[in-house]
């Protein structure tokens, strides 16, 4: 078997007397999407957070490739692992242009004093990252919208400008922390063909998400977090199989779960 | 609370715009032309013989009076011709004219003996600054009847060279404005009433800019000259180079001017650390400090500590290089604090560079007795302080410290914009937005923040090295607290992170002072007092940067989209 591009092994993590996780290991194969849920206060996001190295896990470790992450989320991002936000963090009062370009800081190579001299080089490099920018923005579909102020965006698409900001770092891997939260069923479906035309770029990616029927149409894998455990992992299918998922995850009577689900898995078929 | 407030006001006052518009310009025009003052002051007339004795020319407006004049023409065209947000325009001309006519009468009352010397007086009237007043008054209601709309945008496009030409006139008139707000009232006190002329100039100009400001010109003209930067400086600079050649071609204007300069410069400097990374430095003063000691040390002064002289641009070097280093140390516990604390930290800084420099620690500062005789700057035999002819034009005493000092100031001005528009620059402006996400996009947060302290504090250094040479003398008077409250002031009344607005900010704050030598003992306050009417009615500033004023507007939609989600969550 090829080494798993990410690996995170036995991550804990404890706030105080909170332990948000309790050893929680998740594999990424190269070119797949793995899909994360669970209730709400799961520890979905703190996950993320000890992936990226905002937080360093209390024990566990994880590695891009095989190598061990840095607990510095500029350097896990330099290594190759981008993110987006639960609550959306573009720089508001920056272009949709800039938000992107900045998103290319890590990998343009301008030192201080050819950002004083804009020499040639310099105005190479600038050009150069401003046109990948502006493919990304055109790969997410947001267009002529470059020099708006990223604040004035509609809602979706300050989602999908936080995935092309993330993008720009030329992650191997992409972490996103529910993306189509807020979004309306036809931009849920376009983020649904977005994720995976970003996988079919080679990207592989960890999606969050509360819409379950998302998730299964969209994921290889789905591991099921709940306080802190990974209660069940593997294809849509056995997950949404397992009666602990159906009994944990919502909290509901396992029939109205149960017809949830079933309705997700008509939405899949039709689909299809 | 505020938006609920003018749209109150517009209802009512909605059917009152146009003819208020109409009787305010008139009675503007009318009040330009009537007499201010019943009788003739104890320190003689009052300016441009608006006083009734002498109003024996109506028709020959001047000096304030011509203000008043322009002013109520503006009005007359705004409220008729066809302009982007009509009510805002109006408003700020409405502003104006009250500014005028307040200054004015208010100052006749109390320098004159009572009403009665702006009103009626043993049978002589003079109700020109009643009747301004009200011109003003219902200029201002006629605004809000006409509505508030946003500022105006003008979204077409124009030619570079008919782009050049724009920038080339307004930059002109900027000149000249300055050129006027310098030179208004006289030098010093050589006219009694040179504060209060000061201060009317100041309202006509808040007007005036208002109303441009409002019409969309001001914004559309920031976007073509950030658009074309290096024409923009340069014709700067030009403009600046002609200042010796208008009215405020003398000694005294010339040393105010050049003073000027140097705060602008360090402002700028300050611009960057605050502006752009925003991160808040108390102490900014000190780098100042720090690189005029070094070139006063260098420079062969008496009580320098080095027993020989450096020439100028290596001391000026060596100041900037020393200035940085302590830059990069005052900016490393940004590292492990944030926000106020880092406040905290510089505003330490500061206080440890006074009274190590009062208690002369090190020998280097000559404790209170300061470094005197730092020698004036010379090249090729010419005295920085002397006056110079070039041909048959004489230029006043100074004129070559202005000139370098305009040079220093564009290259700060082009350094701040050149970093500003990249890599580097919006690394900064992406940790003053949000810190974390600025992070998780691989930026070395630590080190940008600690190299905006270093360049900042570089730029302070080098302004600081031209300010030993310049004023002569180097004590640590000149480098306290108020002066770094004060260009930090400079840098938010302006704008924070717009170049322009770090030198109006600058220009504004250390020219007033001169200005109102007259009030003495309220000079403070009224400084302050002008503070904070700015920072209520326009907290981003005079000339906001483009991206600042989009992040102060109203935050309630975003509240409210947040709403939704959650709504849609549960
Ligand atoms: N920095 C922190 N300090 C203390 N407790 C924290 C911190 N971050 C998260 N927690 C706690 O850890 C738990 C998990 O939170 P987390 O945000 O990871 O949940 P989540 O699964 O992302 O939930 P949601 O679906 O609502 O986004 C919660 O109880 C939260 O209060
Ligand atoms: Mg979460």
């Amino acid at each position: 078997m090829s080494t798993p591009v990410l690996e995170a092994r036995d991550v804990s993590m404890v706030f105080g007397g909170l332990k948000a996780l309790k050893g929680v290991t998740l594999t990424l194969e190269e070119g797949k999407i793995v899909g994360l849920i669970g209730p709400n206060g799961a520890g979905k996001t703190t996950f993320f957070n000890c992936l990226t190295g905002l937080y360093t896990p209390t024990t566990g470790e994880v590695l891009l490739k095989g190598n061990v992450l840095p607990g510095d989320p500029a350097k896990v991002t330099d290594a190759g692992v981008a993110r987006t936000f639960q609550n959306i963090r573009l720089f508001p009062s920056m272009t949709v242009l800039e938000n992107v370009m900045v998103g290319r800081h890590v990998r343009m190579k301008q030192g201080p004093l050819a950002s004083l001299f804009h020499g040639p080089a310099y105005q190479r490099g600038e050009k150069a990252a401003r046109e990948r920018s502006r493919e990304l923005l055109a790969f997410v579909g947001l267009n002529g919208v470059d020099d708006e102020l990223s604040r004035n965006l509609p809602y979706g698409d300050q989602r999908r400008l936080e995935i092309a900001r993330a993008l720009a770092t030329d992650p191997a891997v992409l972490l996103l922390d529910e993306p189509t939260a807020g979004m309306n069923p036809q931009e849920t479906e376009a983020t649904q063909q977005l994720i995976f035309r970003i996988r079919d770029t080679g990207v592989s990616v960890v999606v969050i998400e509360h819409d379950i029927k998302f998730i299964f149409g969209l994921c290889d894998s789905v591991s099921v977090l709940v306080q802190g455990e990974l209660l069940v992992e593997g294809t849509p299918e056995v997950v949404r199989a397992d009666p602990r998922v159906v009994e944990a995850y919502l909290g509901k009577p396992p029939e109205e779960v149960q017809h949830d689900v079933e309705a997700a898995a008509a939405a899949e078929e039709e689909q299809a | 609370m505020s938006t609920v407030d003018t749209s109150a006001k517009r209802s009512a006052l909605a059917p009152f715009g146009k003819p208020f518009a109409a009787a305010g310009g008139v009675l503007g025009i009318v009040a330009a032309l009537l007499p201010w003052v019943t009788f003739v002051l104890n320190d003689g007339n009052w300016p441009d013989k608006s006083t009734l004795q002498f109003f024996d020319a109506p028709f020959l407006v001047t000096g304030f009076r011509w203000h008043v004049l322009l002013l109520g023409i503006l009005v007359l065209v705004a409220a008729f011709a066809p302009i982007p947000s009509r009510g805002r325009v109006i408003r700020a001309l409405g502003w104006g004219l009250t500014l005028v006519s307040f200054v004015n009468s208010a100052y006749i009352t109390v320098k004159g003996g009572g009403l009665g010397a702006i009103t009626a007086l043993d049978g002589a009237t003079a109700f020109g600054g009643v009747v301004g007043l009200v011109a003003g008054v219902l200029t201002i209601l006629a605004g809000y009847g006409i509505g508030i709309e946003p500022v105006g945008e003008w979204k077409f496009k124009i030619s570079t060279p008919v782009a050049y030409l724009v920038l080339l006139l307004s930059f002109g008139a900027v000149l000249y404005a300055v050129a006027a707000m310098l030179t208004t009232g006289g030098v010093g006190s050589a006219n009694p009433y040179a504060g209060a002329i000061f201060l009317s100039f100041l309202g006509f100009a808040a007007g005036v800019l208002g109303a441009l400001s409002g019409v969309g010109y001001v914004r559309w003209l920031s976007a073509l000259s950030e658009q074309h930067r290096v024409f923009s400086v340069i014709v700067l600079a030009a403009c600046a180079l002609l200042l010796p050649f208008t009215e405020a071609g003398n000694e005294y204007w010339m040393t105010v001017a050049a003073n000027i300069g140097i705060y602008a410069a360090t402002a700028i400097g300050l611009n960057i650390v605050v502006g752009l990374a925003g991160l808040l430095d108390l102490g900014y003063v000190a780098f100042m400090g720090i690189g005029a000691l070094v070139a006063a040390n260098f420079s062969g002064a008496a009580t320098a500590y080095f027993g020989f002289d450096l020439p100028f641009p290596v001391a000026a070097v060596i100041a900037a290089v020393v200035a940085g280093i302590f830059g990069a140390i005052v900016g490393s516990p940004t590292l492990r604090v944030r926000g106020d604390y880092l406040a905290i930290v510089t505003l330490a800084f500061g206080e440890i560079f006074t009274r190590s420099a009062q208690n002369d620690i090190g020998g280097f500062t000559n404790g209170s007795n300061a470094i005197p005789g730092v020698p004036a700057l010379s090249l090729f035999g010419a005295e920085f302080n002397k006056s110079i002819s070039i041909g048959a034009v004489k230029l006043p005493a100074g004129v070559l410290y202005y000139v370098l000092i305009v040079l220093l100031v564009a290259a700060t001005m082009a350094v701040f914009a050149n970093l500003k528009f990249s890599r580097i620059g919006r690394a900064w402006i992406a940790i003053r937005e949000d810190e974390d996400a600025a992070r998780a996009m691989g930026i070395r947060t630590g080190k940008m923040k600690i190299l905006a302290f270093l360049i900042g504090a570089m730029l302070a250094g080098l302004a600081g090295a031209v300010f030993a040479h310049k004023n002569g003398t180097v004590s640590y008077e000149s480098f306290k607290f108020l002066e770094s409250v004060t260009l930090l002031a400079a840098v938010i009344l302006g704008g924070m992170g717009s170049i322009p607005g770090a030198v109006l900010g600058a220009a504004l704050l250390f020219v007033l002072p001169e200005k109102l030598r007259d009030f003495e003992d309220y000079r403070l306050m009224i400084f302050g007092l002008a503070l904070i009417l700015i920072m209520r009615f326009r907290p981003v500033g005079l000339i906001p940067d483009a991206h600042r004023r989009a992040e102060m507007v109203e935050r309630a939609d975003e509240n409210a989209e947040e709403a939704h989600v959650e709504a849609k969550k549960a």
